[in-house]
């Protein structure tokens, strides 16, 4: 029996022992070996309660339970304790294997029991009762460290969502009326780098009234309601500066202001909102109408521009509210067909089509415009342009041009015929000469009608030019055909190198009036005409080619040069026919250029145009027909070039 | 048992050892040397890396053979299994993880006993044989002490056939059961006086009281005996201090040195223990030791016998210490063993501890 005092001393000596320690593990440990020593017991264990209700060791002497029967008959004993009438009064419990070893259990309030056990001899009831504070102490340490270790997990949990979040992530405290970084993630660090404070100081003193105490949280709406903080806001960063989606989060604790600071990076986001803003001004000041409607027969107008409102004589925007997009056509049927035409191509690209303003005038428009899909619905973008003007002009070209190929020229073949009955009648020679003079300027004027008729036939087939041209073979065809008609100029066609243009039948017609300029204006008893050609002198030589056209004549009118350089004619500033601005405008639809410079003797004309590759050229020509555009036939291009 | 003491030398010493190594069911070697065998030598341990079987063992003040402890030379015995052996390095460091080095497994592999040897000067003995107790619990049962010499601090004290460590334990498992009697005769004169200060092995406050001054005022007071700092030494070996376990023989505490207050003992003595002042004398401490003789041999008629007394039970009987070998080696059976710095024991039942001024007694059985 041991005494009272050694008891106490024992028990004083165990309490020692017991402790929060690093880990659980550790302070298990070091309270079962105080309890082991100073009660001279052999084995012993503190094992922990799981939630179903059976046991895991925490500690354990020796460390292998199972190398120890008596250990192992205690262990096992957990799991037969009576819990009926609750942990407490089934425990303390003892018992006793066959080879009469003891063994303890005691209750650890909270957390388990605490194993101890004798090979030899017994724990007095008295030591046995008197174990129950240290135990309740021990049971504490231990459940101190076991909540220490959630604490740990979730605290490594939180540490790495906080490192895996890609945003810049920083928890900071108020001390003292100011801000600072008690902890940051990577990207925080890598977008400001370690600074003093927090990054935006500037917004945060706006959120944080000066006259905050220490430990004051920033103002909020109120009670119960969101107390994030969410704005935006430019802060300094490691590269200059950066805007950020600012999210400020009051962290929950008792004496601290604390908050998780989230700064997403939205400069990109905003640089593309001014973008789009930048965008949306071209769009909305267009001259031409954009906007977007939803297919069908009368379809609905989603978004259309301020260019679309004065075209379509709108009194504002709001306008497309209240009206289909079919209500724009003259006839809404069109509006049906043009639907049914974009949803099946896809595409459309400048349709004519006759609208309606909003004042009831009618209008002619060209639309080009795609079929998109949008939040899973199909929609049209379309480009509007006014063409009624054009539309108005194409009608007085034709009414023009029918009355020049047949009222002139009716007229024309009247006076033709009549000036030859003079010419049989008269024979006065001063009335001679002015029959003469009626058929040369007849001669003259059916010759301008034909032009005339030739300019109109160029514009006909518009800009678009799918056939190379040997350059070479055109030119040699052009002369061969000019000294058949005039043998007694000059003609000569310089040797250079193979080379092809993109150009069609209009080149031909250019040169041809060229050609004749040269040698019909020519005042030399020997006209001369020079053509040549070679990589481009004023352009880029690989992509363009330079064709030359020299003569010996008296040059061209200063008044009509530069007419037809400005590419404009004025009442005052006019040209005396249409050769030049035949050459002018077929030059200019094949996308090239017309100059023209003083030779030494006469006149140099330069027409500038695209050059392409004799490869594209071969492959366009096709295996059977080598010979490029000759006279009026180009080869035709593939798309790619 | 194979004992052989040998004051041979050098060559002579190597060829002893192998002579015993290679002798007919000697499957291991534990080697008890003396301070004037010169383990620290190259030649030593070539010796030792030569043996034809596992060989471990230490160095003590003297070495007990044929009845009688001998302060020179090296006794050889023969073990008849092949010994597990473990060194525990780095003794001194308290933070050393020494559980992680010792295989858990050896009880379940047929070992049964430990003899364990480590350096006495080592800062953590006390956590080595926590570590002990903690893997293995009372699952084998252990024998042993502290190695090294009384006047060397700092010198090699353990060995095995890899080399001789300074500031290391040596653990050899063997399969062959020993019984255990540990017994010391010590009595408590004055106590308890809780310990109000302390590093280590050296308390410097005694309820709230500096050390010597408590310890000089009780031993002044109760026996006839003058205590300065200059007879500490000799005073101490008849006074030492007595750490209380519930149920069971107090753990001495040898003090040694006296610097200022402060006295210093072999093994720690933790702050907010409990320590008795005790005495003895001749005749207690020999019953002690024929108590631990009797613990051990029980019933058993033959077996022999292993002893590790403290040395400084030698220095406190004197001439009365062969008294006390002659109650273990009662002539019936081989006993060898040594005077060890501090023992280290368990009797099977209890826990683990480091003694000072104990008997320690193994009783082999199935031999």
């Amino acid at each position: 029996m041991s005494s009272r005092q050694e008891r106490i001393q024992t028990l004083y000596e165990i309490s020692l022992s017991i402790g929060p320690k690093e880990t659980l593990e550790e302070t298990a440990e070091e309270a079962l070996s105080g309890y082991l020593q100073k009660l001279n017991c052999s084995v012993g264990g503190i094992y922990r309660r799981r939630e179903d209700g059976s046991y895991e060791p925490t500690a354990t002497v020796p460390a292998e339970p199972t190398a120890s029967d008596l250990l192992s008959t205690a262990a096992n004993s957990l799991n037969a304790i009576d819990t009926a009438g609750g942990i407490d009064e089934a425990l303390p419990m003892t018992g006793a294997t066959a080879s009469d070893e003891h063994y303890y259990l005691f209750e650890l309030p909270e957390f388990g029991v605490l194993v101890l056990g004798k090979r030899t001899g017994e724990l007095d009831a008295v030591t046995r009762s008197a174990l129950a504070s240290l135990n309740e102490k021990l049971a504490e340490a231990c459940n101190s460290k076991l909540v220490e270790r959630q604490l740990r997990k979730e605290h490594n949990r939180f540490g790495a969502v906080f490192d895996a979040i890609p945003e810049p992530v920083a928890n900071t405290v108020v001390e003292d009326g100011t801000e600072r970084i008690v902890a940051c993630n990577k990207p925080f660090k890598r977008t400001f780098g370690t600074p003093d404070r927090t990054p935006g100081e500037d917004l945060l003193g706006e959120l944080t009234p000066t006259e905050a105490a220490v430990g004051d949280r920033r103002p909020t709406a109120g009670e119960g309601q969101n107390r994030y903080v969410t704005t935006e806001t430019t802060c300094p960063t490691r590269e200059g500066s950066g805007e950020f989606l600012f999210h400020s989060v009051p962290v929950e604790t008792d004496h601290e202001a604390e908050y998780i600071q989230l700064y997403v990076d939205i400069s990109d986001q905003k640089e593309r909102e001014r973008e789009l803003e930048r965008y949306e001004r071209l769009v909305e000041n267009l001259p031409i109408g954009v906007y977007q409607t939803t297919p069908g027969a009368d379809g609905e107008f989603r978004l259309v521009n301020q260019g679309l409102v004065d075209i379509l004589e709108a009194d504002s925007k709001a306008f497309f509210d209240d009206h289909t997009v079919s209500d724009i056509y003259v006839d809404p049927a069109e509006r049906e067909a043009f639907s049914d035409q974009l949803l099946a191509e896809g595409e459309v690209d400048s349709v004519e089509l006759q609208l309606e303003t909003a004042a009831g005038n009618p209008m002619w428009a060209e639309i080009s415009g795609i079929a998109s899909e949008e939040r899973d619905e199909t929609v049209f973008e379309l480009a509007l342009q006014d063409i009624t003007a054009r539309k108005e002009r194409d009608q007085q070209l034709s009414v023009l041009n029918r009355v020049l190929r047949h009222n002139l020229r009716n007229a024309i073949n009247v006076i033709e015929g009549n000036a030859a009955l003079l010419d049989e009648e008269v024979e006065r020679e001063d009335l001679q000469a002015c029959v003469n003079g009626i058929e040369q300027r007849v001669k003259n004027l059916s010759q301008l009608s034909e032009k005339a008729v030739t300019v109109r036939s160029l514009f006909d087939q518009g800009r678009e030019i799918n056939t190379a041209c040997d350059v070479r073979t055109l030119l040699e065809t052009v002369a061969d055909e000019f000294e058949d008609r005039h043998p007694e100029a000059s003609f000569t066609v310089d040797d250079f190198e193979p080379m092809y243009v993109r150009a069609d039948v209009r080149l031909k017609m250019a040169l041809t009036e060229l050609v004749s300029n040269a040698i019909v204006h020519n005042d030399q008893s020997t006209p001369t005409v020079t053509v040549t050609a070679g990589p481009s002198e004023t352009g880029r030589a690989g992509e363009w080619v330079d064709i030359e056209i020299t003569d010996n004549g008296p040059g061209i009118p200063p008044h009509e040069r530069k007419t037809i350089e400005s590419g404009d004619e004025t009442p005052l500033q006019h040209g005396t026919g249409l050769g030049l601005w035949l050459v002018y405008w077929a030059i200019s639809l094949l996308g090239g250029d017309i100059t023209i410079d003083e030779a030494e003797a006469g006149t140099r004309i330069t027409l500038t145009l695209p050059r392409v590759t004799v490869d594209a050229a071969d492959e366009a020509s096709g295996d059977d027909n080598d010979e490029m555009l000759v006279g009026d036939v180009g080869t035709e291009l593939t798309e790619d070039e | 048992m194979e004992a052989t003491y040998s004051t041979a030398t050098g060559t002579d010493l190597r060829e002893t050892l192998a002579a015993v190594a290679d002798s007919d069911g000697v499957n291991g070697l534990l080697l008890l040397a003396t301070p004037s065998v010169d383990v620290a030598s190259d030649e030593f341990a070539a010796t030792l890396a030569g043996l034809s079987v596992p060989a471990f063992g230490g160095v003590f003040p003297a070495v007990i053979h044929e009845g009688t402890a001998k302060e020179s030379g090296l006794l050889a015995v023969g073990l008849p299994a092949t010994p597990d052996v473990t060194v525990l390095p780095n003794a001194s460091d308290p933070d050393a993880d020494f559980a992680d080095t010792l295989d858990p497994e050896l009880p379940a592999n047929g070992y049964e006993t430990a003899f364990v040897f480590v350096d006495a000067y080592a800062e953590a003995v006390p956590t080595v044989i926590e570590s002990l107790f903690r893997t293995y619990g009372v699952g084998m049962n252990f024998i042993g002490g502290g190695a090294g010499q009384l006047d060397d601090d700092r010198g090699p004290s353990v060995f095995t056939n890899d080399g001789v460590f300074a500031d290391a334990a040596v653990i050899a498992a063997v399969e062959q059961p020993i019984e255990i009697g540990v017994q010391h005769g010590w009595e408590t004169l004055d106590g308890p006086f809780r310990v109000t200060g302390s590093e280590g092995p050296t308390v410097t406050e005694l309820d709230g009281s500096p050390a010597f001054s408590v310890y000089q005022e009780v031993i002044e007071s109760q026996t006839e005996t003058s205590v300065t700092r200059e007879n500490f030494f000799e005073v101490a070996q008849s006074h030492p201090f007595g750490i209380t376990r519930l149920d069971a023989e107090q753990i001495v505490r040898d003090p040694f040195a006296v610097e200022g207050d402060a006295l210093t003992c072999f093994g720690s003595v933790p702050e907010g223990e409990f320590v008795n002042i005790l005495t003895g004398d001749d005749e207690s401490l020999i019953a002690a030791a024929a108590a631990a003789y009797e613990s051990a041999v029980g019933d058993d008629t033959d077996g022999s016998l292993y002893a590790f007394d403290c040395i400084s039970r030698s220095l406190y009987l004197d001439d009365d210490f062969d008294r006390e070998l002659a109650a273990v080696d009662t002539g019936d059976r081989p006993v060898v063993g040594a005077l060890t710095i501090g023992e280290i024991a368990n009797d099977g039942s209890g826990h683990l501890d480091y003694y000072n001024k104990t008997a320690v007694i193994g009783a082999v059985r199935n031999e």
